[in-house]
């Protein structure tokens, strides 16, 4: 009968971590390959997922503020049959809104349908009427007039340049606006005061924009067909809730998420388009950063025999080699995550994809795409971007750290 | 010798006398043309639309390498109203379009409708050729415009038999696109002979030439006229007024909105 031999106590973790650490520098050229790679995965997690949001905060954002509104009010049978006849009520609205909490401005608007004519051509028009002192407020508009000005008085219109320029109208010219009234059909002749490029074809291809007194004369609406609402980006959707618990029935108080339309559909498309792809895309980072340490093992076969040998056990090994991957991980991810966050805020900060995006504005005039398309940040891109590094890491352990387990020594030391 | 000298004078004074109160009123009953622009233009509109009449229109809109021919129908009160109904070529026949001031409706023969255009559509090329309502029906000339004589040389072109020409200038806000437009006008007929529309940057885009009045007691109006595109080359419309019953009865069935369908003859 032979005595068991006493279980050995386990080992301490300290040294392999020191043995790590080391190892990263021993093979200085391979951990900084490694340490770039990851940083680079990293640094393209949150650049895409920095533009993925930018873009869709960027539509909505232009949506708001050169094509709606960041909140409108407007009757229900307005919203079914946007027809002048459907207006607002002849209530104090205006008045009622000024105390509700985050609302910083509301002006009036008359959306109406009229043919626009110069002394060479006729044609159809979506015309809004508006007070100029509070569209300043609520729309970029005014301040991307490019020729002219502003609107300051009845009788002046500002039309959006490729509407200027199909009617071939300038600053200083006369057009005429016809529209059938509420009262009858009625036609006045306008001064072209200002021409606006603001760079979203859905304004520049289509804006005419009137005082809110020549509106109301050609429509015969007294009151308004919406209510445009200047509240903070971001806030919308809880304003607007709070703005229709003061409205009168049969009128709805909506943010811009809901006024938007087939874009919502199109963003949220992009938005799960972007998912997919961002999986494929942490997939081949998770697998760059695997193979890397693959490779690596496999160049490292006699070293680690030798390792073995001098009596680290397989299970150590394997660990050793994940504690490798991960510290180069984690020194490769927080480099990456400065490179990231740099990039992320210099897209938020500076219109540097704008310039990229204003030919797909022509082309998708109903996007509402403006020049300015800003990249977004969040600090959600630190988690989106450790998942894959911890992927890779995880990865690591189960594919390069169990070959390194599994080396018999006496062969690996024989390796080429 | 002396009361000879007396009764010459005499006789000098009183026929001075009579002659300065008879000149004027010969003249006046010639049709001595209005010192006044805008009285003047009146009178030019009367004579361009030439009162009620009943008659028919042959339009040969031309353009580079086709012509098209429209045959129709008209009646006017002579004022803002008139009714035209196509009656050639049969595939435009039945259409008809009611003026009524600033009202303009169209009849839409295929779908049995009439629809009712905004009063903007009264500038608009009608079937498509260079010929607008307003040409035709209407008084905007009077009521966009505020009339004066125009300098020496302001026209571009003067014509046979024109003594005047007004200048036109649109009212504030008056719903016409145009910069300008000249009339030249007949002094003796008090008819225009051509108007001449301009954009606002000094530049002819139509041009109306008018001739072949026909005459009837006060009446006048003419059975020729050539509209041209200015601004493009080779659109022309050259249109006939045929069959003209001047100074004619017209009942008021005619401008109520059933006659667009069932005419009123």
């Amino acid at each position: 009968m032979t005595e068991a031999a006493p279980a050995l106590p386990p080992a301490p973790a300290a040294p392999l971590v020191r043995l790590a650490w080391r190892n990263l520098w021993r093979h200085r050229q391979r951990t900084i390959l490694l340490l770039a790679v990851v940083a680079y995965v990293t640094f393209l997690t949150i650049f895409y997922w920095s533009f993925v949001d930018g873009y869709g905060e960027s539509v909505v954002e232009s949506y708001a503020r050169y094509i709606v509104a960041p909140v409108r009010i407007a009757a229900d049978a307005w919203y079914e049959d946007p027809d002048p006849e459907h207006h607002l009520p002849d209530q104090p609205l205006l008045s009622m809104l000024a105390d509700v909490p985050g609302v910083r401005g509301a002006s009036a608007r008359i959306h109406f349908p009229a043919l626009l004519q110069s002394a060479y051509v006729t044609q159809g028009a979506e015309v809004v009427g508006v007070d100029p002192a509070g569209e300043r407020r609520l729309s970029r508009i005014p301040d991307k007039v490019a020729e002219g000005r502003w609107l300051e008085g009845p009788g002046e219109v500002v039309l959006g340049q490729e509407v200027a320029r199909r009617i071939d109208a300038r600053v200083g010219e006369h057009v005429v606006l016809s529209a059938g009234a509420l009262a009858g059909p009625q036609a006045m002749g306008l001064q072209v005061v200002g021409i606006a490029r603001t760079g979203v074809a859905a304004v520049d291809q289509t804006a005419v924009i009137v005082h809110l007194e020549d509106a109301r004369r050609l429509t015969g609406v007294p009151t308004a067909t919406t209510i445009a609402l200047d509240v903070a980006r971001g806030t919308e959707a809880a304003v607007a809730e709070r703005v229709q618990a003061l409205l009168p029935a049969g009128v709805t108080a909506r943010g811009v998420w809901d006024l938007v339309g087939p874009i919502k559909a199109d963003v949220e498309a992009n938005q799960a388009f972007a998912h997919v792809l961002a999986l494929v895309v942490y997939a081949f980072a998770a697998l760059a950063v695997t193979s890397t340490v693959f490779v690596s093992v496999m160049e490292r076969t006699r070293e680690l025999g030798v390792i073995a040998a001098l009596g680290v056990t397989p299970r150590r090994l394997g660990l050793l080699v994940t504690l490798e991957a991960f510290f180069t991980c984690a020194l490769g991810w927080l480099g990456g995550l400065a490179l990231g966050y740099a990039a992320a805020w210099a897209l938020a900060t500076y219109n540097i994809l704008g310039p990229l995006f204003a030919a797909i504005s022509a082309s998708m005039p109903t996007a509402g795409l403006s020049e300015e398309v800003y990249g977004a940040v969040r600090t959600a891109y630190v988690a989106y971007s450790g998942m894959v590094i911890a992927a890779a890491v995880v990865m690591s352990a189960l594919v390069p750290g169990r070959r390194a387990a599994r080396l018999r020594p006496a062969a690996a030391m024989r390796a080429e | 010798m002396e009361r000879r000298y007396v009764k010459a004078l005499a006789l000098a004074v009183a026929l001075a006398v009579a002659a300065a109160v008879a000149v004027p009123a010969a003249t006046q009953g010639a049709g001595e043309p209005p010192r006044d622009a805008s009285a003047l233009l009146r009178a030019v509109v009367d004579n361009l639309r030439g009162g009620p009449l009943w008659g028919t229109y042959t339009f040969v809109v031309e353009r580079p390498g086709r012509t098209a021919e429209y045959v129709m129908e008209v009646v006017t009160d002579g004022d803002e109203r008139g009714l035209i109904r196509i009656v050639a070529p049969p595939r435009e026949a039945g259409q008809a379009f009611l003026m009524d001031g600033n009202d303009l409706w169209l009849y839409n023969a295929r779908l049995g409708r009439s629809l009712r255009l905004p009063p903007s559509g009264r500038s608009n090329a009608f079937l498509g050729s260079d010929v607008s309502y307003n040409d035709m029906v209407g008084r905007d000339l009077e009521t966009d415009y505020t009339a004066a004589f125009a300098p020496p040389g302001a026209a571009e072109r003067d014509g046979a038999g024109v003594d005047i020409v007004l200048e036109l200038t649109p009212r504030p806000g008056a719903p016409t696109p145009y910069g300008r437009a000249l009339v030249g006008v007949e002094e003796a007929r008090l008819i225009p002979r051509w108007v001449d529309y301009y954009d606002q940057r000094g530049q002819v885009v139509k041009r109306l030439t008018l001739a072949e009045y026909l005459e009837a007691g006060d009446w006048r109006v003419p059975t020729h006229m050539v509209v041209e595109d200015a601004t493009r080359e080779g659109y022309r419309t050259v249109v006939r007024l045929t069959d003209v019953e001047l100074d004619a009865a017209v009942p008021e069935a005619c401008f109520a909105l059933q006659a667009l369908e069932r005419g009123c003859r």
